[in-house]
């Protein structure tokens, strides 16, 4: 077939000019749509970074007694760190535990009524799946239900754990679910008004096929089409976001790092995942444009 | 050599009707011929198995020569640029002008703009309407949107031209003109074979008449009249 940008690209515009209702349609639906998609892929990652970062903050804290040997907390901690849920181990003495608290409580009056050291010394354990926090916090009990000797109490917020990790599993599917239903919607009106604008044209497409036109001359202007209004459509959709990120979510984020100290973030973290998913909206909508007019042509080309 | 064969042609179509049965014709190279026969006896279902729009269910067809039933699906298109085809309902495209509607079934088959300068006037002309080059389809009668349709067949030159009920939305003044140019078409060597129910058209025609009833050929008559 000989290539002729002339006939295809006029084509293509004349096309788009003398339906401009259908080709207006088309544009705004894949804006609209891809818009929403855009939005809650910000919204879902900030919610994943906030939860991560919350359970990344689980720790298990391992309270000595003051009578606990050397050898003890040399052979414990050996022991822990050799356990491969765990990514830290630091060891807090009592006087380090003492300066701490000295350094959180500075001008409180609790500090006049301290005498001598009243804290224990203690394991903090930061842990590479923090779901795992309660086998390891069991690790430090006997068969009786006491702890091990040596050990004076193992803290791991054992009653608000377990509820978080559960929360976060239900919001990462409930998320996910959205994202994909979006996504799908999306595809459907896309698909759907493509396929109109291609229904209002088949009178065209039944001419070219009776007086001899390939199938591909018939089909590269829609294909043309379908991916121009599925870039242009996704562009505004990116132009829209781009205002609704930088005027409206970026306050969001600013206050959820002052108050939680979430750092990876979709704005404002360092790994710029913003504009990931403004390029991948656009790839996604150009994808979508010129499978879904590929698609729409199937039934009225084979004549 | 004929131009058109049909060798035991059937057709039956997906619900089991059969349109055609057991059909042998051949029409030679600058023939014109009138299909005749009742509404449903399978003249469209010829016309449509010439430019391949359906597929034979036995039989095969010949086209200069050549049998197009196992035509590749990839060789369809070369196959009805050598077949123009004219239509009842003209199938012109309404937001394109005059020239515009014949200028496309250059452009659509890949012809170079010089061509089309030079050929869609020149078949204008021919079908008489130069001098509505610029007017829209809805600003035409029947008649002259018939023209058009036929000019657009023509456009390419091709050996062979099928028309299916051509007259069939046209008043007798309109359908007269078409037949003088459809005549005209023949005479320059083109091979014409046309569908009709058109009584008086076919009687005033003295052409071949080949009258189905059925689906199968019950009359093939040189210089033929409607019903004998
Ligand atoms: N697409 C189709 N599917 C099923 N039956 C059809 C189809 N087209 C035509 N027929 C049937 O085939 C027979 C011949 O139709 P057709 O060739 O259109 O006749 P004509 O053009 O002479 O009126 C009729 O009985 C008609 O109902
Ligand atoms: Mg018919």
């Amino acid at each position: 077939m000989i290539f002729r940008p002339k006939y295809f690209f006029g084509e293509t515009f004349s096309g788009l000019r003398r339906n401009f209702l259908m080709f207006f349609t088309a544009i705004s639906t894949v804006a609209i749509t891809l818009f929403m998609v855009g939005f809650f892929l910000i919204i879902v990652y900030d919610v994943q970074a906030i939860l991560a970062s919350v359970k990344s903050q689980v720790e298990v804290a391992v309270y000595l007694k003051d009578n606990a040997t050397q050898e003890f907390k040399d052979y414990l901690e050996q022991e822990i760190k050799s356990w491969e849920e765990v990514s830290e181990v630091v060891f807090v003495s009592k006087e380090q535990a003492l300066e701490k608290f000295k350094r959180d409580n500075e001008g409180s009056e609790i500090l006049k009524e301290i005498q001598g050291n009243p804290l224990p010394a203690s394991f903090e354990i930061k842990l590479q799946s923090p779901e795992k926090v309660e086998q390891i916090a069991l690790r430090f009990l006997t068969k009786d239900g006491t702890y091990i000797d040596g050990v004076d109490e193992v803290i791991y917020g054992q009653n608000y754990v377990q509820k978080l990790f559960s929360i976060t599993a239900i919001a990462g599917s409930i998320a996910f679910l959205i994202i994909i239903m979006l996504l799908l919607a999306a595809i459907v009106l896309i698909y759907n008004t493509i396929r109109l604008s291609i229904h209002a044209r088949r009178k065209e497409i039944e001419v070219m096929k009776l007086v001899g036109a390939t199938n591909w001359f018939v089909r590269i202007p829609f294909l043309f089409e379908g991916f121009f209004e599925g870039v242009a459509g996704s562009s505004i959709s990116v132009i829209m976001l781009f205002f609704m990120s930088n005027y409206l979510l970026i306050r969001g984020e600013k206050a959820i790092i002052d108050t939680l100290r979430v750092k990876e973030l979709a704005i404002l973290g360092s790994s710029n995942v913003i504009l990931y998913i403004y390029a991948g909206i656009i790839v996604l909508g150009g994808l979508i444009g010129l499978l879904s007019s590929s698609f729409a042509l199937k039934r009225y080309i084979r004549v | 050599m004929n131009m058109i064969e049909f060798r035991n042609v059937s057709k039956v179509y997906e619900d089991k009707t059969v349109a055609l049965r057991n059909i042998n014709i051949g029409i030679k190279k600058g023939e014109f011929v009138f299909l005749v026969g009742p509404s449903g006896s399978g003249k469209s279902t010829i016309i449509k198995l010439l430019i391949r729009e359906i597929p034979v269910t036995s039989g095969s067809i010949f086209i200069a020569g050549r049998n197009v039933c196992n035509l590749k699906y990839s060789r369809v298109p070369q196959l009805r640029r050598n077949i123009g085809s004219v239509f009842q309902d003209f199938k012109l495209l309404p937001n394109k002008t005059v020239f515009e509607n014949v200028a496309f079934a250059l452009e659509v088959i890949g012809r170079p703009g010089y061509v089309i300068k030079l050929q869609v006037p020149q078949v204008l002309k021919l079908v008489g309407l130069e001098h509505k080059m610029k007017s829209y389809p809805h600003q035409l009668s029947a008649g002259e949107q018939q023209r058009v349709s036929i000019a657009r067949a023509f456009v390419n030159r091709p050996p062979i031209l099928l028309a299916d009920e051509p007259t069939g939305n046209l008043d007798p003044v309109n359908s007269e003109g078409i037949m003088k140019l459809l005549s005209r078409i023949n005479l320059i060597g083109t091979t014409v074979a046309m569908a009709t129910h058109d009584r008086n058209i076919v009687n005033s025609m003295r052409r071949r008449v080949i009258e189905l009833e059925e689906g199968e050929v019950i009359r093939d008559q040189k210089r033929g009249v409607y019903g004998s």
